[in-house]
Parts: structure tokens; sequence; C-alpha cells
């Protein structure tokens, strides 16, 4: 298991996450694509602090590589954070427009 | 690349992760989408073990899988509230945004394979796990205790913030 | 010394007038400004006094730099030598006694303090123009005497013909000021500096000795006799003299300062300052020009009825023997006469005044009441002042004086003295000393050289000293003896006051050699080693410049016209000897033929208007043209408005034509094409170019905006389309090139 065949998997599960934002006709589903492409970020994270960082936080003879990890957690407070910001905007604009199809939502229209 | 047990297993997840996430973003059922969301996220959860990320792969599962995603079919059921759960997707739209995901993974994948360091990156068998101990210094004690701090106060504004746009407006 | 002694000179008087100018502009009158200007002039005198024992006869200019103008620097600064401090002490002298004077005589004049004020600006600009070292100080100078003889002869503006005949000095003098301007250039332009003698670099002095010999002494001609015409200008020579005599409409003190003594001298004193720059052509032609006012203006002066008309064609005829002197060589006798004529010209213009005074009690020049005619002719705006017999003031008029000795003794005995100097009655009177150095040189130069030229000249100044004898007594007997003409003016008649008499007295101190040694101190008084051109045609003017260490032309005051003779051969002449003897033998007759013309003169006077043995009156009549010719002054006034002034008004006139038709038709037609034509054009331009291009720009603009509003869809997925696309886009962009 190299770092490419992680860098692949992030790379298919960035770009299912951007084609279910581009196309998906609910804002829930959107929110899962971003999901995605927020795990994909955080794997990448992981991935690259397992193999290019260098070995620099050494206590006694064990090798930290930690950087990407605790990254990737805050990752994951941010995502759960979006998440939680995100479902109430979802909220208040169904009561707002009865809708939550994003292509509905155009008052900004030109 | 010898395959082994572990390679296998890898190549399991992967397949799950990427499979469960094509079924994210295909299926009409918005609520069938969500439990292949929560397969994608069990199926990442693994692949972060595979990279000695054992705490990580643990919060990955419980805020995204008992978190979010709870979240997430709260959010469908509290918006879609009769059968309208099926999601509809125009053809042009699918094709087009088809087109645009399609050329980014090209694009992602063409740099993967052309960037010479990351190239032969393979495990070097270090044992990390368990991790749990480390980055609770790091976090609480060493140096990622001023983010750590940062992240808990943009949490706290966040819930306040989703607090108050999703509740009700009172009328005086 | 030198410096301080400088300023306070020319800083007194210029305090005074600032003093009245501040006041003024505080729209306050200061009631002492006569006792202030007074004083100030005074303590100019006593410092130019002191100045005496400071001159040197090789001294250096105090210089200091003016103005720089890229490489040309302009510097101001201060010369002083024998020939300066005898000018300061001439014009210090003068126009305290003026000052003085003024007070008795302008007492009562609603414009009191102006008339002093105007003095003490007059005295600084006279003064600055003598010290000043430069040409540029010399015309700044120079402009500003003009311009206070302007303000001073249109003191009286109320009369129409002080208010014309202070224009026309101004104008007049302008002319030859013109000309002077245009020598200065061509003296800057050849050597780049306007300072006359060696400062801090060469001065004109030094580099004109280099163009000795060289073709450009034409050219050097040329320019000496343009710097000539700024002198015939000011000191009223032929042909530009005809302001001097209408100048006489201004108060007499004015008169005898600015008209007399001063400045109409200044244009002496300038072309004895650039003696040095004057080749023989320019000589020669100076000295004509001297010899022919010299003449002319005696010979008017014979008809003249106004005694301030007498006396200012006797001034320009002395003028005249001064430019005369100078331009055959003989410049220190010019300066000379400058200052004894200064003295005793002066001292007629102050007793003319002292008469004018007595028969004008009621100080009322400038009432026009009292002068209908004054404002009642002189409408034709075309015509410039000048004088007929009809227009003479009553109180000028000699034709009502006569028997006045009786009535007012210390002005008839001063004046007489005057007289008796200018007409040159021998030896005693300094007017005969002086008069006698010119002949005497002016006969030199002739024999010397057997110059037929100077032979004339000669001719010319025994004439005019004849002539001038004889009117001068005439005004004497005219005025003092006889029987009084008009009996109601002659009781009004009175001495003057001791304020009015006493400068009179010391004026006439002052006429007479004796009195003069004891402010010239001739050890003190080296002429001026003034530089010379050493070419070979110059030669007849080398002696008197090359005078050495001779005593100055001054120290003939009561000194044997011996020395005189010594002086204008020279010591270090080729043929010293000869030139010598020549000059003692051309001295001696010319004391002798000097003495008889003026014995003539005042005999003839006698005669005719004494004795009454002949009758003037049957003269004029047998002559009938010739006194025509010279009551009518040469007709060089009518010339002037019948040509001059003629000419302009044509061409005025014409050129007005030309502007009403020919440009006003331009102008008009050139309106009309714009109005009717281009404005037509510009309209249908504006219209449908200018406007039609604004109207698409926006029709498009607006239309594009319709279009271009739908790309704001409000979809957030269609921006996120458009961000992404554009994202792979640029990279596939970056990645292909």
């Amino acid at each position: 298991m190299s770092l490419q065949h992680y860098l692949v998997i992030s790379s298919i599960l960035f770009s299912l996450g951007i084609f279910a934002v581009l196309t998906r006709k609910n804002a829930i589903s959107i929110l899962m694509g971003i999901e995605l492409i927020l795990n994909s970020c955080n794997l990448n994270f992981v991935a690259f602090s397992r193999f290019v960082t260098p070995a620099e936080t050494i206590v006694g003879s064990e090798v930290f590589r930690f950087d990407g990890q605790i990254i990737a957690i805050f990752g994951i407070v941010l995502a759960a954070a979006e998440a939680a910001v995100f479902l109430a905007i979802i909220l208040a604009i169904y009561r707002e427009f009865g809708s939550i199809r994003p292509d509905e939502v155009d008052t900004l229209k030109g | 690349m010898e395959f082994t047990l572990k390679t296998f297993i890898f190549y399991g997840f992967a397949l799950i992760t990427i499979a469960s996430a094509l079924a994210v973003v295909t299926v009409r059922n918005i609520v069938h989408a969500a439990f292949a969301l929560m397969v994608t996220l069990f199926g990442v959860a693994g692949l972060y073990v595979f990279l000695q990320a054992d705490f990580l792969a643990a919060t990955q599962v419980i805020v995204y899988v008992g978190g979010i995603l709870v979240l997430i079919l709260f959010g469908v059921m509290m918006t879609s509230g009769r059968l309208e759960m099926r999601i509809h997707i125009e053809r042009g739209q699918l094709l087009l945004g088809g087109g645009i995901s399609l050329a980014l993974l090209m694009l992602l994948l063409t740099v993967i394979a052309n960037t010479p360091i990351w190239k032969n990156l393979t495990d070097d068998g270090t044992q990390l796990a368990p991790t749990t101990e480390r980055i609770g210094q790091l976090i609480l004690n060493e140096k990622f205790l001023l983010p750590f701090e940062v992240v808990s106060v943009l949490l706290l504004v966040a819930l306040i913030g989703a607090a108050l746009i999703s509740r009700k407006e009172v009328r005086d | 010394m030198v410096v301080p002694l400088i300023s306070i000179i020319l800083l007194a008087p210029l305090a005074a007038f600032t003093l009245f100018a501040v006041l003024g502009l505080a729209k306050r009158n200061f009631p002492r400004q006569d006792y202030l200007s007074t004083f100030a002039m005074l303590v100019a005198l006593g410092c130019s006094l002191l100045l005496i024992q400071e001159v040197t006869s090789d001294p250096t200019p105090l210089t200091v730099e003016w103005l720089s103008l890229g490489s040309v620097n302009f510097s101001m600064g201060f010369y002083l030598d024998s020939v300066t401090v005898i000018m300061l002490i001439v014009v210090t002298l003068v126009s305290s006694l003026v000052h003085i004077f003024s007070i008795g005589y302008m007492h009562g004049d609603p414009r009191y303090p102006r008339f002093f004020a105007f003095l003490s600006l007059f005295s600084f600009s006279m003064l600055f123009l003598v010290v000043s070292d430069n040409l540029l100080g010399i015309y700044i100078g120079w402009e500003l005497v003009g311009l206070c003889s302007y303000l001073l002869i249109g003191f009286w503006f109320e009369k129409d013909t002080a208010a014309n005949a202070c224009k026309k000095a101004f104008l007049t003098t302008r002319v030859g000021d013109v000309g002077m301007f245009i020598g200065m250039m061509m003296l800057f332009a050849k050597f780049g500096t306007l300072s006359l003698h060696d400062g801090t670099e060469s001065g004109i002095f030094t580099l004109v000795e280099g163009l000795s010999g060289t073709g450009d002494m034409v050219w050097l001609s040329v320019a000496g006799i343009l710097i000539f015409c700024g002198a015939v200008g000011k000191s009223a020579q032929v042909p530009l003299h005809t302001w001097l005599p209408d100048a006489m409409e201004g108060p007499t003190p004015v008169s005898a300062l600015i008209h007399a003594a001063t400045m109409v001298a200044a244009g002496v004193y300038l072309v004895a300052r650039m003696f040095p720059i004057l080749t023989p052509t320019s000589s020669l032609v100076i000295a004509y020009v001297g010899g022919i006012t010299a003449l002319v203006a005696a010979t008017i002066a014979i008809v003249r009825f106004d005694i301030k008309r007498v006396l200012a064609y006797s001034t320009i005829s002395q003028l005249g023997y001064m430019m005369l002197a100078i331009g055959a060589g003989s410049y220190v006798a010019g300066l000379f006469h400058l200052t004894t004529h200064a003295f005793f010209k002066a001292l007629l213009f102050l007793g003319s005044g002292s008469v004018i005074h007595a028969f004008h009690a009621m100080h009322a020049h400038h009432d026009d009441a009292e002068h209908p005619e004054d404002t009642a002719h002189e409408h034709d705006d075309n015509s410039l002042v000048h004088e007929h017999g009809a227009e003479i003031p009553p109180d000028q008029d000699m034709r009502n004086m006569g028997g006045l000795r009786h009535k007012m003794p210390l002005t008839f005995i001063t004046m007489l003295i005057a007289t008796l100097s200018i007409s040159g009655v021998p030896f005693v009177f300094s007017g005969f000393w002086s008069k006698d150095k010119i002949l005497g040189g002016v006969l030199g130069r002739a024999m010397e050289w057997s110059s037929v030229h100077h032979y004339i000249l000669f001719g010319m100044a025994l004439l005019a000293a004849g002539i001038t004898a004889f009117y001068m007594f005439r005004l004497i007997f005219m005025t003092f003896f006889g029987e009084p003409r008009n009996q109601e003016m002659h009781d009004m008649a009175h001495e003057s006051p001791w304020v009015m008499v006493v400068p009179l007295i010391v004026l006439a101190a002052l006429s007479f050699p004796v009195v003069n040694t004891i402010w010239f101190n001739k050890d003190n008084f080296k002429p001026p080693k003034q530089p010379h051109i050493h070419a070979p045609q110059h030669a007849y003017v080398s002696p008197d410049s090359k005078i050495g260490d001779a005593n100055f032309g001054f120290s003939l005051f009561g000194v044997s016209t011996a020395q005189a003779a010594e002086e204008d051969a020279g010591p270090d002449t080729a043929h010293a000897d000869d030139a010598h003897h020549i000059h003692h033998l051309a001295h001696n007759i010319a004391m002798v033929l000097s003495i008889c013309v003026a014995g003539l003169g005042i005999l003839l006077s006698w005669l005719f208007y004494h004795r009454r043995r002949f009758s003037a009156e049957g003269v004029a009549t047998t002559f009938r043209p010739v006194y025509n010719l010279f009551w009518n002054k040469y007709y060089f006034d009518e010339f002037y408005d019948g040509v001059l002034v003629a000419l302009t008004v044509w061409k005025s006139r014409l050129f007005a034509k030309f502007d009403l038709s020919f440009i006003d038709g331009i102008v008009n037609g050139v309106g009309k094409v714009t109005r009717d034509v281009l404005s037509a054009f510009i309209g249908f331009f504006d219209n449908r170019v200018v406007d039609g291009f604004v109207n698409r720009v926006a029709e498009v603009t607006w239309a594009a905006g319709g279009r271009i509003r739908k790309i704001q869809t409000g979809a957030i997925q269609t921006y996120l389309f458009v961000v992404l696309g554009g994202i792979v886009l640029i990279i596939l962009i970056f990645r292909l090139f």
C-alpha cells in the first residue's frame, strides 16, 4: 500500500463529492457530497502524515507522525460544526421557501 | 508488492469506500444515500486504521457515524416530511457535472501519477498505535493546545449559530 | 568710512520719501514733511562733504552681486572718484538750497508735503545715478529721475498746460532713453557686463581697450552715439530739446533743481562717464550736437518774454556747451562747466522764482481762475504744449516787469551775480573760467590737429557765448531796470521772505571761484584715471584723458589758464612740448576772444534794452524772417506737431481704419462663419455623431446588461459549475502550456 493508493482513493472520493454537489437537487444530498469531500481531504492528511512527514517528532526511540492526524481531527470537528450549521440553514430555508431544492432558492437571480 | 491478506483487506476497504460513495451520489432515495454515506465513512475509518491512525478511526466512527450522519437523517426527516425523498436529477446537469467531476479526477490522477516524490513511498511498517495517549498529549499539553482551544470556540459558536438559525421565530 | 557715508547719502532722502509714502498709504499727512526732507538733504550734504577726504584717484568699486541669470551677473555697486564726489556735492548742495527755498515758495500749497516728498525721491534717484558704478544702476537712476521730473512738472496737474508738459517731457526723453537702452544692450552683448570699472570682473572700460584699432570701432561708435541719445533726451539737446521749455510749467524750485542744475546735467555726466568708450566719430557727433544746441537755444532765448523760458533756453544752450566740450575731448572742462552752471543757473531760476513769487502774493499759480487762458487753450489733443506770447502767465512775463531792483534788492544783486557769471565776465566769476576752459580746449584741439571741425565748433561756441551774454543781460535789464511797465503788479511786488533769499545768497557766493575753495580741496581732487582707447585715430582724445596726475580741472577755481593749457596738453603725449605750446596759445586766444564777445553781448544788450539806443522791435521788423524763426523756436514744435504728431495721428487713423475695416472684417467674418457654418456643422456632428455614439454605447451597455444579467441565476450550483469548470480550464491551460 503505497501513498499513491490512498491518494487515488481520496481523489475518487473527492470527485464523487464534487459530482454530488454539482448535480444533486436536494440540499441534504449536497451536504453528503461535502462530507465526502471532507473525508477525502482527511484521508489525504493522514496519508501524507504517514508517508511523507519526516520523522521529526522523536520521543525516546519512538517515532511520532501525528501532525496529519491531528489536522484530520480538527477537520472532523469542522465537519461536525459545518453539518450543524448547514442543517440549521437548511431548516431556515425550508421554513422560508417550503423547499430545499437549490434551484428553487434563487432570490438573488439577476 | 506482494499480495498479502493485509493488501486484500486494504483493497476491500477501498472498494467498499468507493462503491458506497458512488452509491451516495447516485441513489435516488435520500435515506438510502444517507446509509450509503455511513458505509463510506466506515470505509474511510478502515483506511485510517491501515494508516496507523487508530484514534482517528474511532473518532471518525463516533463523530461521523454517530453524530453527523444522525444529524443528516434528522435533516432529511424534517425537510422532506412527505414522501418526497426521491432525488431528481436533470440529465443535462448530470452530464455536465459528471464531465467536470471526471475532468477533476483525471487531473488529480495525472498529478498523483506524475509527482516524483510521491512515487514508491511505501509503508515503512512503523508502529504508531496506540496513538490516543500521544494525541492527547499533543492536543492538551503540547503544540496543538491553542488550535484545539480555537476549534473548541469555533464549535461552540457554530452550535450557538445553528441553534439561532434553526429555531422558530418568536413572534412578540 | 566710504560705505556708511554713501549709504547715509542715499538713504536719508529715500527715508524722507518713504515716510511720506507710508503715511500717504495710511491716509495721513505728515505736516512737517518740509523740515524732514530738508533735514535729510542737509545730512546728505554733510556726508558728501565728508566724502571729499575719502576720494582717491584710483578707487575700487564697491560692488555687490545683484542678480545672476545663468552665467550672466548683474552687479550693483558704487564708484567713488572725484567726479562722483563733485556731482554728489553739487546735487546735495543745490537740492538742500532748493528745499529751503521751497519752504517759502510753496507755502500754502494744498499738496505741500507731497512736493517735498517728490523732491526727496528725486534727490535719492539723482544721487543713486551719480554713485552707480555700472550702466544698469545708472539706467535705473536715470529712469527714476525721469519719473520724478514727470511728477514734478505735472505737480499742478489741474492746469492742462502742466499736465501736457509733463507728458511731453516724459515721452520726449523716452525717445532718447530707447536709444540709450539699445546702446547699453550693444555693450552688454559685446562685453557681457554692464560694469564700467574693474571689480570682481573686468569692466567695460578695461574691455574696450582691447577693441582699439580693430574693426569694431564702427560698432563702438554706434554704441557710443546711441548712449549719447539718452543724454540728448535727458539733457534736452537738439532735436529732443522741446520738452525742457514746456517743463517750466512745473513749480520754479523744480525748474531750478531738476531742469537746470541736476537732472538735465545727468546727460552730461553720463557722456563724461562714458568718455573712455567714445570713438572719434561719436565724439564728433556729440560735439556737433552740443554746438548746434548751444547756438539754436541761445538764439531762441533772445526773443522770449517769459522769464522762465529764457532761462530754460539758456539751460539748453549751456548744456549744449558742455556736450560740445566733452565731444571735443575736454571732458574735464565739460564737467567743470556743469558744476559752475549748476550753481549759477539754480540761482537764476530761484531768483526768477523769487520775482514770480513777488508778483504772485496770492500763491495761486495753480489757480485756474486766475489764468483762464490756461484751461481754455490746448483742447486739441493732437498738439503738444508750446509757448505763445498770449499764453505767458502775467507773473512770468518780462514785459510786465521792470524797475524791480528797488523793490527786491537782494534778488536783484544775486541774480546779477549769476548773470555776470553765465555771461563770462572775466576773472571774478566762476562761469568765466569754465567757459574759457571749454573755448580754450576746443580751440586747442583745432590748432593742434588743424581740424576744420573743431574750428567750426569753436566758432559756434564763441557765438553762443556772445548771444548768451546778450540775452541774459536783456533779462536783467527788462526785469530789474527801467520803469515799471505794469504799475499794478509792480505795486504788489515785495522782497521775498528770508527763507527764500538765503539760498539765493549762498548760491551767489558759490558763483565766485574763491568761495568754492572752501569745499574744494584740490589736493584731493585728482582727475579720475579714465582708461582710454589707444587707437591712433583716436589720438586727439588722448591728451585730455591722459592728464594723469595733473590737477583736476576744478583746480581752476582761482588758478590761471596756463594750468588749464598744461592739462589739455597732457604730460605724456609724444609731442608734449608742441602740445603745451599750442594749448597755451589757444587758451590765451580763447580768453581774449571770449572776453570780447561777452563784452560785445553785454554792450549790445545795454544799448538795446537799457539805453534804448536801438529799438529791438525795429530790428525785429527789419529781420522779420530771422525773428520769426527765433520767435517760433525754429519751428521744432510745429515740425513735431505738423509732421511727427500728425504723422502719428494719420498713421493711427490709418491703422484704426485698417482695424475697423480689415481686422474687424476678418474678425466679424470669422465670427459669422463660425456661427453660421461651423456651429451648424458642429451641432450636426454633436447631435448625430457624438450623441449617436453616446446613445449607441448606452444601448449596447443596456442590452449587454440585460443579457449578462441572466448569468446571475441565483442558483448556487450554477456558480459552482462555473467555478469548478474554471478551475479545470485554468489547470488544463497550465498543464498544456
